[in-house]
């Protein structure tokens, strides 16, 4: 082994291209609570966003903004509770904690993103770890979605609160989600696989008055 | 039946819809727009109910929240049975069924009222106490003996058709109450800027200006409330809520209002667009600033005979007339210490209905209400007061005398007054029960002879709720109130146009609560100061005569204010006269808390949506469908859901637990098992001090770990005691990966960022969660090598691969890593893939695995294994009192680590050296039969007399069909030197069993099956 710290850190692809089934963490939740489909009447849509990388990147802020503008050619968001995307709006930078952010990028680019990280990181102090089978992304869209996050989650949800741009961590309902607004209609709420069907049967639920539609 | 008591027109009602209720199963009519209780009185209804105590007769008293004695059961079946409600708060409906919550057999002819009758001989205050001390015993009969007699309601005896849920609100003002102040504080708020909530408890928003006689800019006041709504409709940054409560006010402006949204359309929840819409809701809110404007309460007078139905507070009566167009009665007589109180004679004259007289406690009464009463010819009494009612099932005459209120005496010669309303109004009370929820103790105001609310931080009161009575002045203080609010919430203040408002000449009110009678108060007829709970002025004066002085006990003793009553009426004439008693003043004595909730909140509201399958989340792993498919029977770990046992069905015959383990036991001792063991939790560590950190935080040695190698760790808390275990693997030079125990997943990772973020800051190591991205399928047995062989190609050579190895490769087609650990003291191997692609894996494993025999187990089998082998489960095993060395794990203590890890310095204390503490051993019962019972305490002599000296207790214990015999796992006071020798375990039904001290390790000591 040599010398370098990203090669005294063992990095695993964990995705395979073999023509395998493959399920998302809402997979079980489909087939046992079904997936009502959306209606011209459903005010609340949701669609969930499976099989992307997810990676959790630790450090400090200056050198890891460095590495994620050389690499993904967007900065770290300036602010604490922010969320930047790039141009085409797939990939995505969150700040999650001081030294913590959430990195999702189209599925199958996370172990070369991962790599190139640790190159341009060199020696410096940083983690990166893979969660890309640990959690979904489901987005809610639709004029009711507000009032749906209302009934879900404890943070003050109002646009004058909660603008575009914006990620914060918070109680839904008695499990934790990541919530962030990357457009003016859609939200996006970052759930772990093991909460998902909670999450996504507390969603169908309180989304029965919205006549709330799964897109899939 | 016709409505007798129904004007032919006015009021707010809608007279082209009639509805049809019944109350106490008879049949009546009113219209929408009415309350129960206005369309009880349009019918003539007089008794409502009987009275707690004495079971007398009781008639609608008020219109609103702070109403006594109208507290009846709704619900026309079973399951929507909703006991505590008010009717005067709750509207009417078509198909209405209510009932009086007591009275037996029925209200009109009670049984009890002959118990009632000599009751004040038989329920003195403090009844309780004193009649039912002893015998102690006897208590619980003559509670149900009390209960089913007084009765406050029942709960339903069915599932509740109804949903509730909550909702979470955030805004910069609150709003509470929207009467001239909160709909004046509302849009002032409003027009800064501001996200405003506006909340109202009645039917219709507006408060005292829909009844009242005064013009606003030259309208009627209900325009200008129309007006003010449909502004504040119509912006974006405001929330009305009517029909919604605020009943709890909690630390940090969080408020609690409880929003009724079906309740006035039927008892139950209609279906909205075919979709069920939520009975109630919750609306839980963090107000920046909150404004209480939620007006006053006016105070009845305490004469004798005031409970009589007939009596009624005089605003009250003006409520029913101009809002619902009903007068309660024929004839009125109006007693009162203030001017206010005249409108009630003078909406009763303008109905058309006779006023006898008004008794003026003032000597020289002279506002304008009083002219103009005096103007129609209206008799009016000065310096006197109604000092009795009589009558027994409606009122039938009123005796005024001339009174000397400071003296409380009566002055002169009573007259009988034939009527059959008396209309009563003391003053009015500012209502401050939510300031009061928020710690405040109120403050009296001899100018208003009232308590004005104590305010926190962040709150503040308009209008009635501190003692701002006329209207101009209301709206006055509201918009002031209301622009505070908004700047102290960071927006600039913007104009409101205020209406104008006539000025009123009032004359001063003169302070009276108990009216005097020509007998003393405790030899007079009966004078009620709380209707709700029965308590007279009389048995307060006998509790501040018994020795009761405080106000908080005089409450307890004689039950003021108690429930769901909240003292809203009678508290503060309760308070007078404990106050007259004990000769001192009002604000001496004091006034008692206020509790949340202020009304009734229904049990659905608060839980809300978080029942029943919503009630706690499941955490699912990535093959919970198969185990669900394949008949698993689940254990509750934390939240997760883990497979507990596979009953297999055979012959239409399926296995009980027992045979389901030892069927799963034998699979892996002989062929191979299956346990999905992805709820462990599992922490990814990097950074050049990982290593460092690691032997910091475990007990053991991680210095000379390789990468491609697994330990096994011990993790004490700083007292020295075990609080989680589990097996780390060197990934990498700089990066491990930690597994814990199922439950411990979260407070382990906050455990290291907790050190790290406080203690060793200069370590440089990041922790993270991984227990979701990998699922794990623990396959162990002799054949599980043969098994995995033909799913992956890696070299599984036991040289090249060995027991507690880790090596990466693809498994089923997808990449993996593969763990030789083995918590079952068998061949195994842990194979990680990220959790997407698990269940394919899982069922490749199991296309392959028929051959030898695969059989999938759950944790009861898991347990069974481990224990055979003497391996701890942490919180089991342990319970935050053993240490390592308890344990037996000297094994795994670095003793001699450079750096002192968690733990260490505490294992040196005299406490944890002891030779006799409690160790863990394993005990053989002497009846291979026996399986002991977990918990079950442990005994050297059972022969010694009671109390036994305890020694230890059983933490694990099972039955082991390889050993085919009992066997379990406990910790004995200096058990490791005890070996061999003889302890007892006595059981609660008399039995005593006696087991052998062995080692803890039953099968295969020498480890050398999980070595092949």
């Amino acid at each position: 082994m040599s010398n370098t710290a990203a090669e005294k850190v063992r990095t695993f692809d964990t995705r395979t291209q073999a023509k395998i089934a493959v399920e998302s963490p809402l997979a079980y939740s489909y087939r046992r609570s079904g997936a009502p489909a959306p209606t011209a009447k459903s005010r609340v849509v949701l669609r969930e966003r499976p099989f992307l990388g997810h990676l959790v990147l630790r450090g400090g802020a200056i050198v890891l903004d460095e590495a994620v503008r050389e690499v993904l050619g967007v900065s770290l968001p300036g602010e604490p509770q922010g969320l930047v995307q790039d141009a085409e709006g797939v990939r995505s930078v969150q700040w999650l904690s001081p030294d913590e952010w959430l990195l999702i990028v189209p599925g199958g680019e996370e172990f070369e993103l991962e790599n190139r990280l640790r190159a341009a990181l060199d020696d410096a102090h940083f983690a990166i770890s893979n969660v890309s089978g640990g959690q979904t992304l489901v987005e809610l869209e639709g004029e009711a979605a507000r009032e749906l996050l209302m009934k879900s989650v404890i943070y003050d949800v109002h646009p004058s609160h909660f603008p575009v741009g914006k990620g914060v961590t918070t109680v839904f309902a008695k499990a934790t989600v990541i919530l962030r607004r990357p457009a003016e209609e859609r939200w996006e709420l970052v759930v772990r696989r093991s909460f998902a069907d909670y999450t996504y049967r507390w969603l169908l639920d309180a989304g029965e008055e919205y006549a709330i539609g799964v897109a899939r | 039946m016709s409505q007798l008591n129904r004007l032919p027109q006015g009021g707010r009602i809608d007279r082209s819809r009639k509805l049809s209720f019944t109350f106490n199963g008879k049949s009546y009519e009113g219209h929408a727009g009415d309350t129960l209780a206005s369309a009880l009185l349009a019918n003539g209804v007089d008794i409502v109910n009987r009275s707690f105590k004495y079971s007398r007769p009781r008639g609608i008293v008020a219109a609103g929240a702070e109403e006594p004695n109208a507290v009846v059961q709704l619900g026309a079946t079973e399951a929507a049975q909703v006991p505590n409600v008010r009717a005067t708060q709750q509207a009417l409906y078509e198909g209405l069924e209510a009932r009086s919550t007591n009275g037996w057999p029925n209200v009109q002819r009670d049984l009890m009222s002959l118990v009632g009758k000599l009751g004040g001989k038989f329920m003195p205050p403090g009844f309780y106490y004193k009649t039912f001390m002893a015998p102690a015993s006897l208590w619980m009969t003559y509670e149900k003996y009390i209960r089913k007699s007084a009765g406050l309601g029942r709960s339903p005896m069915e599932r509740d058709p109804d949903i509730y849920d909550h909702l979470h609100q955030h805004c910069d003002v609150l709003v509470i109450g929207a009467g001239p102040a909160g709909l004046a504080a509302a849009l002032a708020a409003a027009r800064s800027g501001a996200r405003v909530i506006l909340a109202d408890e009645q039917e219709e928003m507006g408060g005292s200006l829909l009844d009242s006689r005064e013009l606003l800019d030259d309208r009627p006041a209900e325009q200008w409330v129309a007006q003010v709504l449909e502004t504040l409709a119509g912006m974006d940054n405001v929330t009305l809520l009517p029909r919604t409560t605020a009943n709890g006010y909690h630390d940090h402006n969080f408020v609690t209002l409880h929003e009724r949204r079906t309740e006035h359309l039927a008892d139950t929840a209609p279906r909205k667009d075919g979709r069920r819409q939520v009975r109630a809701r919750m609306h839980r809110v963090r107000a920046g600033r909150v404004v209480l404007a939620t007006g006053a309460h006016e105070r009845p007078l305490v004469y004798a005979g005031n409970d009589v139905p007939g009596n009624l507070l005089a605003g009250a009566v003006s409520t029913y007339i101009r809002r619902y167009g009903v007068v309660p009665g024929q004839k009125l007589v109006l007693s009162t210490s203030n001017d206010h109180a005249y409108r009630a004679a003078l909406d009763w004259h303008e109905a058309g209905r006779e006023v006898v007289a008004i008794a003026d406690a003032r000597a020289n009464p002279d506002g304008e209400l009083v002219e103009r009463a005096r103007a129609r010819g209206i008799r009016i009494i000065t310096g006197s007061a109604v000092i009795e009612a009589k009558g027994e099932s409606r009122v039938s005459g009123a005796r005024v005398a001339t009174i000397d209120a400071e003296g409380f005496r009566v002055t002169g010669q009573a007259e009988t007054l034939a009527c059959d309303t008396i209309a009563s109004s003391g003053g009015y009370s500012p209502v401050i029960h939510l300031a009061s929820h928020t710690g405040g103790r109120p403050t009296w105001r001899d100018d208003l002879l009232g308590f004005v609310p104590t305010l926190v931080k962040g709150v503040s009161a308009a209008g009635g709720a501190q003692g701002v009575y006329a209207t101009a002045e209301v709206l006055a203080d509201g918009v002031e109130t209301g622009s505070r609010a908004a700047s102290e919430a960071g927006f600039a203040a913007a104009p409101v146009s205020l209406p104008q408002v006539a000025v009123r000449r009032d004359g001063a009110a003169v302070a009276l609560y108990q009216v005097p009678h020509e007998k003393p108060t405790l030899r007079a007829p009966k004078q009620f100061v709380d209707l709700q709970n029965d308590v007279t002025a009389a048995g307060i004066e006998l509790a501040t005569r018994e020795g009761f002085e405080s106000i908080e006990h005089v409450k307890r003793y004689t039950a003021m204010g108690f429930g769901t009553d909240q003292g809203k009426l009678g508290n503060i004439n309760g308070m007078a006269i404990a106050a007259r008693c004990l000769g001192r003043s009002i604000p001496e004595v004091g006034t008692t808390v206020f509790r949340p909730n202020y009304t009734p909140v229904t049990f659905g509201a608060i839980v809300g949506r978080h029942c029943r399958e919503l009630f706690d989340p499941e955490r699912y792993t990535a093959m919970h469908q198969w185990h669900v498919e394949h008949g698993a029977e689940f254990e509750d770990v934390g939240q997760w859901k883990r497979p507990w046992y596979f009953p297999k069905t055979v012959n239409g015959k399926t296995e009980t637990m027992h045979e389901a383990v030892a069927r799963e036991c034998l699979a892996v001792r002989e062929a191979v098992g299956i346990l999905d063991a992805s709820t462990l939790g599992k922490i990814d560590i990097q950074g050049p001090d990982a290593r460092e950190f690691l032997g910091r935080v475990y007990t053991n040695k991680w210095a000379k770990l390789a990468p491609g190698r697994v330990r096994y760790g011990l993790m004490c808390k700083d007292d020295g005691m075990v609080f989680d275990d589990g097996t780390t693997s060197c990934l990498g030079e700089n990066h491990f990966l930690m597994t814990t125990t199922t439950g411990g997943a979260a407070t382990v990772l906050e455990w290291l960022e907790i050190w790290h973020q406080t203690e060793w800051p200069e370590l440089e190591v990041y922790f993270n969660s991984v227990t979701d991205h990998w699922a794990t399928m623990t396959i162990t047995g002799p054949e599980a090598r043969k098994l995995l062989a033909e799913v992956t190609d890696m070299d599984l050579d036991r040289e090249s691969f060995k027991f507690m190895d880790w090596r990466e490769g693809v498994v089923a087609g997808v990449p993996a890593r593969v763990f030789r650990i083995s918590f079952t003291g068998e061949l195994a191997f842990e194979i990680n893939v990220q959790a997407n692609y698990a269940l394919h894996v899982w069922e490749t494993l199991f296309a392959h695995g028929e051959k030898y025999g695969l059989t999938p187990y759950g944790t009861e089998t898991m347990h069974v294994l481990r224990a055979e082998k003497g391996f701890i489960i942490a919180g089991q095993d342990t319970d935050g009192s053993v240490t390592p060395e308890d344990l037996g794990m000297q094994w795994a203590i670095g003793y001699d680590k450079p750096f002192p890890w968690i733990g260490k310095r505490a294992l040196s204390r005299p406490d944890t050296a002891r030779t006799d503490r409690k160790q863990l051993v394993g005990l053989k019962p002497k009846d291979p039969k026996v399986v002991l019972e977990e918990g079950a305490q442990i005994v050297f002599d059972p022969h010694h007399a009671i109390p036994m000296p305890m020694v230890g207790h059983v933490t694990s214990s099972y039955y082991s069909p390889t050993l085919d015999s009992g066997f379990a796992l406990a910790v004995v006071k200096g058990g490791q030197q005890k070996m061999g020798e003889t302890v007892y375990l006595p059981m609660a039904d008399g039995q005593v069993h006696e087991a052998e001290i062995v080692s803890p390790i039953f099968v295969d000591p020498k480890g050398e099956r999980q070595n092949v």
